[in-house]
């Protein structure tokens, strides 16, 4: 019986071992010491004092900034997950459709996502959607008049989800690498039978790309939802202007390495961690009824 | 965790402690090796990696590792290295964190060295009391600085610019900016928008006889005076001869975008010691003014430490530590190397000793600092924990002013209320 | 007749084509531009680089690439060397490390898997800056502060999940008859793994290769709180030397190091993407 249970469960528990091992020995602990921090005053260099729930209370009944932060980021998110996964598994398409000179063209479109988020962005970014910047002298030819995109607070979180749906080049090379995965001979069979491409599209494409339009969609919108580098740079680390770009990891950032608040960050980030939870337990949930696996079929 | 860590770190220096009792101390003689930790860039890197150099070759037994890093990260690096009991021997201090970093027992005081192995004796006791904490030394000053208006020579020239820049007010300040805007044509604005400056409206305030934080740490700045402040600049600004509100709001720009650097401005403000990276920066010479004063009012500009040089808590071998922070501030070989680059030194030995092989903008920062010795008040009360916060709601609080978002006298009470509240919250 | 119905097809199609061309090259503009402004600014002057909207410089200064490899304490030779160390081990051990947890996750299986999964799935939810401080003190009292342990043994132990996930979804994509066939031939999982799995899975092999790669090469964070001796800094961190807010900064310099840095980067672009095209998968396998 119990050689039966190990027989079973050996093959699994050998492969998955490193990281079990990492898991246990190397991540757990820091984790569970951030929960517990969130318990606690601690400013890094006194020792962490138990508050019990003060810092969770301060945060839903007086601090401003934490909602203003929530604002921020679920705007974010919202705009900039989906613009990022359309644009990418366009492109993704039309470079599939054997273009010869593929290889250039991925390479060109991943180069915006190779600059990251490095102060050479932020640079280009502030000068590009300046008052007098490429972008407002561009609509000029088209008569309209620009403003001074990036220093208004009314419309410079728009220039970061232009930013990330300008660097989508990681998930267009998912999106490649799926679309790679799909069986030439069904779309060629389809087209014998003369299947309307938007049919083809909707019958082969999406239900044999589901696993990784899903691992993309879970996937982005958890890295949005920790959206830190381009806002913390182009911010110049503040959120600014007032705090339009103060995405949820700036603000936790700031608490903690800025105004010595670890323990308060540490509670913000379990908030966080809580809410991209909820989020990605709801795709698990609902992918059964969209998400189909090879190795699952009968 | 920290308890744990400290538990840890306990435990090994047992161990240590058992191991060099095993094995003798002569083994331990030759590993002397003390941590120097600073912010920097490639100049001031190639000058302390030198001094370094030179130092370990005078003291073979002591090993000098350096380590840098850029201002922005340099924070977060301490703040990670605090929270494990493994800063740095000696660290590099700024003004405004010092007093963050002591009041939570990170540093730890010097003044049983002074006298001993810190020769600081015949230093200048105002730039040395800089570093002072509630009665106790906590920082080696390693360079002053004041605030000052950096203007363009060329652009103050052509426009007819005579005012004295020591002795200027306000008024002549505005006049100053409508003037330049004017004979350019709008093309150089007068003055970059300082609305946001909480440096600057440090001085404003004390010209008007508040001190920002009272000695309880409290707030001390009236609504009056921010709503006073914003709204000088608020007029400025209807007048259109400052920079446009667009390039305001960015906060804490590197100084390569400030107006004076770029060149769509005549006057910024900065520190005394950035003179020379502004320079680098300027296409036309520049010039140093003092922050504008109040007609009769009190002086509101200050000299500060620039750069400390502190003993952190963590610190192991404080004997060697101290031979290498001594040599800082005496060795002349020492000395000569570092120059003005990190401000100006607080020993007159040494200031004189520099004094002969200055150039252009060290000469400038020197003129500048022996000008305004006299014109300058005392050194501002320590601030509360909680000040760098502060700062951000200011700037925060004032974007929304420059924007025309709020009234000043409206922003004015908010920001009184948020500052008090934040210096509470952090006690 | 019949051929003029094939021609006007033919043309349609040629026609197609050459507008998609006409769009890719309209995108590859707007994705080049910043490519461009980097470079341009690499030569320009120091106080060019600011408030001239000017793409091109007004004179050339090489000097930023030839002074800049040697403006710092340490040149940059010393700097790739290290990248190169890093990179190079934590692209073989994400590899490795995550291709097991996936094959575990994806094909194997045990009891616990779906609580492990979830388990995993947390540590890509949490935002790093908060696990940042216990880390270090677990590190530090391992004494692994100031090497490269830090940076790369994690790798190896599957620190990523990222990739886990990623390579999850494509196993999972594989058809269940492969494995099953093997297991009645005696194949046993580990040669499951490694002679079907793996050869099959070349494109998500070869995407995670990619970004583990770039992800390694431009991490800053990490470096900056592990490494201490300017003799073990990274290219990235060495970077950040170039620039002092506050102070006298060399931004052309710094600017034609980046140029530089992201040249191994695309060399390896190129290289692996071709992995990405050789997938085959699945077909003819139904």
């Amino acid at each position: 019986m119990i050689k039966r249970f190990i027989a079973r469960n050996a093959p699994g528990y050998i492969f998955l071992s490193p990281w079990l091992l990492g898991f246990f020995l190397l991540a757990l602990g820091p984790i569970l010491a951030s929960l517990y921090l969130s318990f606690t005053k601690y400013d890094m260099v006194s020792d962490p004092r138990w508050v019990g729930f003060a810092n969770y209370e301060y945060m839903f009944t007086r601090d401003r900034r934490f909602w203003k932060a929530l604002e921020v980021t679920f705007t974010y998110v919202a705009l900039a997950v989906p613009a990022r996964l359309i644009m990418a598994l366009s492109v993704a398409m039309l470079l599939d459709k054997g273009l010869r000179t593929i290889g250039l063209y991925r390479a060109i479109f991943y180069l915006p996502s190779l600059l990251g988020a490095s102060i050479a962005i932020a640079i280009l970014w502030r000068q590009l959607f300046e008052q007098n910047g490429v972008v407002n002298q561009v609509l000029a030819v088209f008569g309209i008049e620009g403003l001074a995109w990036i220093t208004n607070p009314d419309t410079s979180l728009y220039t970061l989800v232009i930013l990330a749906m300008w660097q989508f080049g990681s998930p267009m090379l998912i999106f490649l690498a799926g679309l790679r995965g799909i069986p030439r001979d069904l779309y060629e069979a389809a087209e014998i039978d003369g299947t309307p491409k938007w049919r083809q599209f909707t019958r082969i494409t999406l239900p044999l790309l589901a696993p990784v339009i899903f691992f993309n969609l879970v996937l982005q919108t958890i890295e949005s939802f920790k959206t830190f580098s381009s806002a913390f740079i182009i911010s110049n680390g503040t959120g600014a202007p007032a705090d339009s770009l103060l995405f949820f990891t700036v603000y936790l950032f700031n608490e903690a390495f800025k105004f010595f608040r670890m323990g308060y960050a540490s509670a913000l980030a379990w908030v966080l961690l809580l809410i991209i939870g909820a989020f990605t337990a709801i795709a698990f949930l609902t992918s059964k009824y969209w998400v189909h696996y090879e190795n699952e079929r009968d | 965790m920290t308890k744990l860590t400290r538990r840890g770190l306990l435990g090994t220096a047992a161990a240590g402690f058992a191991a060099s009792a095993l094995t003798g101390l002569p083994a331990y003689a030759q590993a002397k090796t003390i941590r120097h930790y600073w912010w920097g860039n490639p100049e001031r890197d190639k000058r302390t990696f030198a001094v370094i150099d030179v130092f370990q070759k005078a003291n073979p037994t002591i090993k000098v590792s350096g380590e840098t890093i850029g201002w922005g990260d340099y924070w977060t690096k301490m703040a990670t290295q605090t929270a494990g009991r493994n800063m740095a021997d000696l660290v590099q201090m700024d003004y405004r964190y010092l007093f963050e970093y002591v009041r939570r027992g990170a540093l730890k005081p010097l003044d049983e060295y002074v006298g001993k192995s810190l020769m600081i004796q015949d230093f200048d006791k105002g730039p040395i009391s800089g570093g002072m904490v509630d009665g106790k030394l906590y920082a080696l000053n390693i360079g002053s600085n004041s605030q000052v208006i950096v203007h363009n020579t060329r652009v103050f020239k052509e426009a007819g610019i005579d005012a004295d820049l020591i002795n200027w007010t306000w008024d002549d300040f505005a006049k100053a900016s409508e003037q330049i805007t004017q004979k350019t044509g709008g093309k150089v604005k007068g003055s970059d928008d300082l609305s946001l400056m909480i440096e600057v409206f440090e001085s404003w305030t004390r010209q008007n006889g508040h001190e920002f934080y009272d000695k309880d740490g409290n707030v001390a700045a009236t609504v009056d005076d921010v709503a006073s402040y914003w709204q000088f600049w608020e007029d400025l600004r209807k007048k259109d001869v400052v920079r446009p509100k667009e390039k305001t709001v960015i906060l804490d720009i590197p100084i390569v975008e400030s107006g004076v650097a770029v060149g769509d401005t005549a006057m910024s403000h900065f520190w005394s010691n950035q003179l020379v990276g502004i320079q680098a920066a300027a296409k036309d010479k520049i010039g140093a003014a003092m922050v504008p004063h109040k007609k009769g009012g009190k002086p509101g500009q200050f000299i500060k430490p620039s750069m400390f040089m502190s003993l952190s808590r963590d610190a192991k071998d404080t004997d060697a530590a101290m031979a290498y922070m001594n040599a800082w501030v005496t060795d002349p070989e020492i000395t000569k190397i570092l120059g003005l680059e990190r401000g100006i030194p607080a020993s007159p030995k040494v200031r004189a000793a520099l004094q002969p092989g200055l150039n252009d903008v060290e000469k400038l920062s020197v003129a500048y600092f022996d000008a305004i010795q006299t014109k300058v008040g005392d050194l501002p009360l320590p601030a509360p924990k909680g000040a760098g916060e502060v700062r951000d709601a200011f700037m925060r609080i004032g974007t929304d002013v420059v924007l025309g978002r709020a009234k000043a006298k409206d922003a004015a009470t908010q920001f009184v209320d948020d500052a008090q509240a934040i210096v509470e919250r952090a006690r | 007749m019949l051929t003029s119905c094939a021609l006007q097809r033919d043309r349609r199609e040629r026609n197609g084509r050459i507008l998609k061309h006409v769009f890719l090259i309209g995108v590859s503009v707007v994705m080049l531009y910043p490519l461009f402004w980097l470079l341009a600014s690499s030569f320009k002057p120091e106080n060019e680089i600011f408030g001239s909207l000017t793409l091109w410089p007004s004179s050339f200064q090489v000097e930023n690439y030839t002074k800049g490899w040697t403006a710092l304490p340490m040149s940059f030779t010393t700097f790739y060397i290290n990248s190169a160390i890093v990179t190079v081990l934590s692209v073989i051990g994400n590899l490795i490390s995550c291709s097991f947890a996936a094959y575990a996750f994806s094909r194997l299986q045990f009891t616990g898997r779906s609580f492990f999964f979830a388990l995993m799935m947390m540590t890509l939810m949490i935002p790093y800056h908060v696990v940042l401080i216990p880390q270090y003190v677990q590190f530090l009292k391992l004494g692994w502060v100031d090497t490269y342990l830090p940076l790369v043994v994690p790798r190896f132990l599957a620190s990523e999940a990222f990739f886990i996930f990623l390579m999850v979804q494509f196993f999972r994509q594989l058809p269940r008859e492969l494995d099953e066939a093997a297991m009645i031939d005696g194949c046993s999982p580990f040669k499951i793994y490694w002679a079907i799995i793996l050869p099959l899975s070349l494109p998500a092999m070869g995407t995670a290769a990619i970004f583990s790669l770039i992800w390694t090469w431009e991490d800053f964070l990490a470096p900056l709180i592990y490494l201490n001796d300017i003799k073990n800094y990274t290219v990235p961190l060495a970077l950040r030397l170039f620039l002092d807010q506050e102070g006298q900064s060399a931004y052309g310099q710094m600017f034609a190091m980046s140029v530089l840095s992201l040249v191994p980067v695309v060399i390896f672009f190129v290289l692996f993407q071709k992995l990405i095209v050789r997938g085959i998968a699945t077909s003819g396998m139904k």
